[in-house]
């Protein structure tokens, strides 16, 4: 058996029993409830229980653990009585989730008042973590009921790499925090298959009145980029100073070397590549190779448009 | 995996209830499932006992049995080992198993364990569209999770400088998370993910937070604040991207509307480096006004090196 198994049952044993103890007459429905016990997992976690204790071992060392007709019973284990403090992992897991859901503007008021509790019982000063997804005010929460409830919405899309503004009808599947932006994943009627949309980019959104199924298994949220057959390959040598570029976009290093890194950039519209040189500046170069000739006359072409602006 | 979780709940009955810390060596004569293993067979059984107490979050600590300070034995303390009540309703158990199960940590779910030790709350399925990735190795960021709540320091390498610091807390913004700590007398911001070759000293209660420390004062609400200069820049956002531009303009920052949809933006810029990316990112659909100085460092950003 695995350690990871025995931790996992060892750790509800040791959470159940204070429960238990500190509710007398427990339910063996509502004790499998609270711990996602089957009734024979509870049985048999009991029977464990029944068998341990303090040394000597005898019957007045060993710890009560049986069930009653339909009651829950514990004794003898008031070393027990208490569950045991959450990790670091459960405690940061637990605040940064609740944190995170409550930044989003979206939240049951109830989990604000859970997350105040937890703060004030786990963390020695208020305010040490703080956790802000970045309060969206563009269609979060109408694009967040409309997943939930199945509604067909009407968004006005401007497109990141060319900046045309499109309108399409889309099934909102979820809606998930990534990389410091909010998207929608969702069926596209417009492109017919499924579409991640950067929501700070949905210029406006309202609901159709239609409905549609929700799938009852959607692909997992996420911001996936599958490099396609007709993308822009380029070489891009990063300085130590722009080596973010590398954590931020999926990207392939290859190359580490000490005055920099070599990336591999692959982008479906050579206009992403050509803005992103332009914000590094300097401190980025690209490499002759690949598909630079077509990024570096985007890249010109990018220069002129703005510095005609100041003329 | 019956007899490991029998002997490790007689273990932990034991060293809640003796008092003292213990050598191994009286565990392995007094708690019932260590008696009949041969020394080699004791030892690496009671190392990865050990180590999956830990792993549960039970503080096992090493302590000297006596005052000659001659032998060290281990030890729980109940009022370590136990957790405080939070003083949650089932309401609010609810939630914040509902909000955890939302959230990702370096590409990992909660585990259930933190609810049940919280009392528990059923096994609903989320059934909501929300969910947000708040990336990080989890590790390291578990690891200063527990500097900060014991208030240890830290020693670590960023941006290939070794660095000693004081963790006072930790701050997710824009999709990184930082450490705000305090290095000598200044207080300074690491990106987690570029923290390298983290190391966690052993001394708890090592410092204190400067009086009244929230980790996210200070902090930046765009990237363009986040710096030492004070410079007003007014940029005209064109009536395609003024939209885009008042989203991300913080409520404080006056704007004037134009009769054909551009707006006028009088901006605080503390970095004017990150100010030029974000400026970029709307290529020519806005101007950069004043004042003439940033206006030509922008110029000159954009033009490039001849």
């Amino acid at each position: 058996m695995s350690s990871a198994r025995t931790a996992e049952r060892l750790g509800r044993i040791l959470a159940m029993v204070p429960w238990v103890i500190a509710h007398p007459g427990a339910t063996v429905d509502e004790v499998c409830r609270r711990f996602h016990y089957d009734r024979n997992e509870l049985v048999s976690d009991l029977n464990l229980v029944f068998v341990c204790g303090l040394p000597g071992y005898g019957p007045g060392d060993l710890m009560d653990a049986y069930l009653d007709d339909d009651e829950v019973v514990i004794g003898m284990a008031d070393y027990f009585a208490h569950p045991v403090a959450l990790s670091a992992s459960e405690a940061l897991m637990l605040l940064a989730g609740g944190m995170a859901v409550l930044s989003s503007g979206t939240a049951d008021p109830v989990l604000q008042s859970a997350v105040d509790k937890l703060t004030r019982s786990v963390l020695p000063d208020p305010g040490v973590i703080d956790v802000d997804l970045g309060s969206e005010p563009g269609p979060l929460a109408l694009l967040r009921s409309a997943a939930a409830e199945g509604s067909v919405v009407a968004i006005d899309y401007v497109a990141i790499a060319t900046g045309e503004a499109t309108s399409r009808e889309i099934e909102p599947w979820a809606v998930f925090a990534a990389m410091g932006n909010w998207y929608v994943s969702a069926h596209c009627r417009h492109a017919g298959g499924e579409r991640v949309f950067r929501i700070d980019r949905i210029r406006s959104a309202a609901a159709t009145g239609e409905h549609f199924t929700p799938r009852s298994t959607p692909p997992e949220p996420g911001v996936r980029y599958t490099p396609g057959a007709e993308d822009a390959v380029v070489q891009i040598r990063l300085a130590p100073e722009a080596s973010w570029v590398a954590d931020y976009y999926p990207v392939t290093t290859v190359a580490s070397e000490s005055d920099g890194t070599v990336i591999e950039f692959s982008a479906s519209d050579p206009a992403v590549t050509a803005r992103l040189l332009l914000r590094l500046g300097g401190s980025a170069e690209l490499l002759a190779g690949g598909d630079a000739a077509m990024v570096r006359r985007e890249l010109s072409g990018l220069r002129d448009r703005i510095l005609a602006r100041y003329m | 995996m019956h007899r490991v979780i029998e002997r490790i709940i007689n273990l932990l009955a034991f060293l809640l209830t003796v008092g003292r810390p213990v050598t191994a060596d009286e565990i392995r004569h007094t708690v019932a499932g260590y008696d009949e293993k041969s020394d080699e067979a004791f030892r690496r059984t009671f190392e990865r006992d050990k180590d999956l107490i830990r792993g549960l979050g039970v503080p096992l600590r090493l302590a000297f049995t006596d005052r000659f300070e001659v032998e060290k034995g281990y030890a729980i303390r109940p009022e370590e080992y136990a957790l405080p009540d939070p003083g949650l309703t089932d309401e609010e158990r609810a939630a914040l198993w509902l909000a955890a199960r939302m959230a990702r940590l370096g590409g990992d779910g909660v585990a259930p364990s933190a609810i049940f030790k919280l009392g528990g709350a059923a096994a609903t399925s989320t059934g909501d569209p929300l969910s947000a990735d708040l990336g990080a190795d989890a590790t390291v960021l578990e690891a200063l999770f527990g500097a900060v709540v014991e208030r240890r320091r830290v020693r670590f390498r960023y941006r290939e400088r070794e660095r000693r610091a004081a963790p006072y807390g930790l701050v997710h913004r824009r999709g990184h998370w930082y450490l705000v700590a305090g290095v000598g007398k200044e207080n300074r911001t690491f990106r987690v993910d570029r923290i390298a070759d983290l190391e966690v000293e052993e001394e708890p209660a090592a410092f204190e937070r400067p009086p009244g420390f929230r980790a996210a004062d200070g902090f930046p609400e765009a990237p363009w604040e986040a710096g030492v200069d004070e410079i007003e820049a007014v940029v005209r956002f064109d009536a395609a991207t003024a939209w885009w531009a008042h989203r991300q303009l913080g409520a404080d920052t006056p704007v004037t509307e134009h009769p054909d949809g551009a707006i006028t933006a009088r901006m605080r810029v503390a970095s004017p480096e990150a100010f030029i990316g974000w400026l970029i990112g709307f290529e020519d659909g806005a101007v950069l006004e004043s004042p003439a100085e940033l206006r030509s460092r922008f110029v000159e950003h954009v033009r490039g090196p001849s």
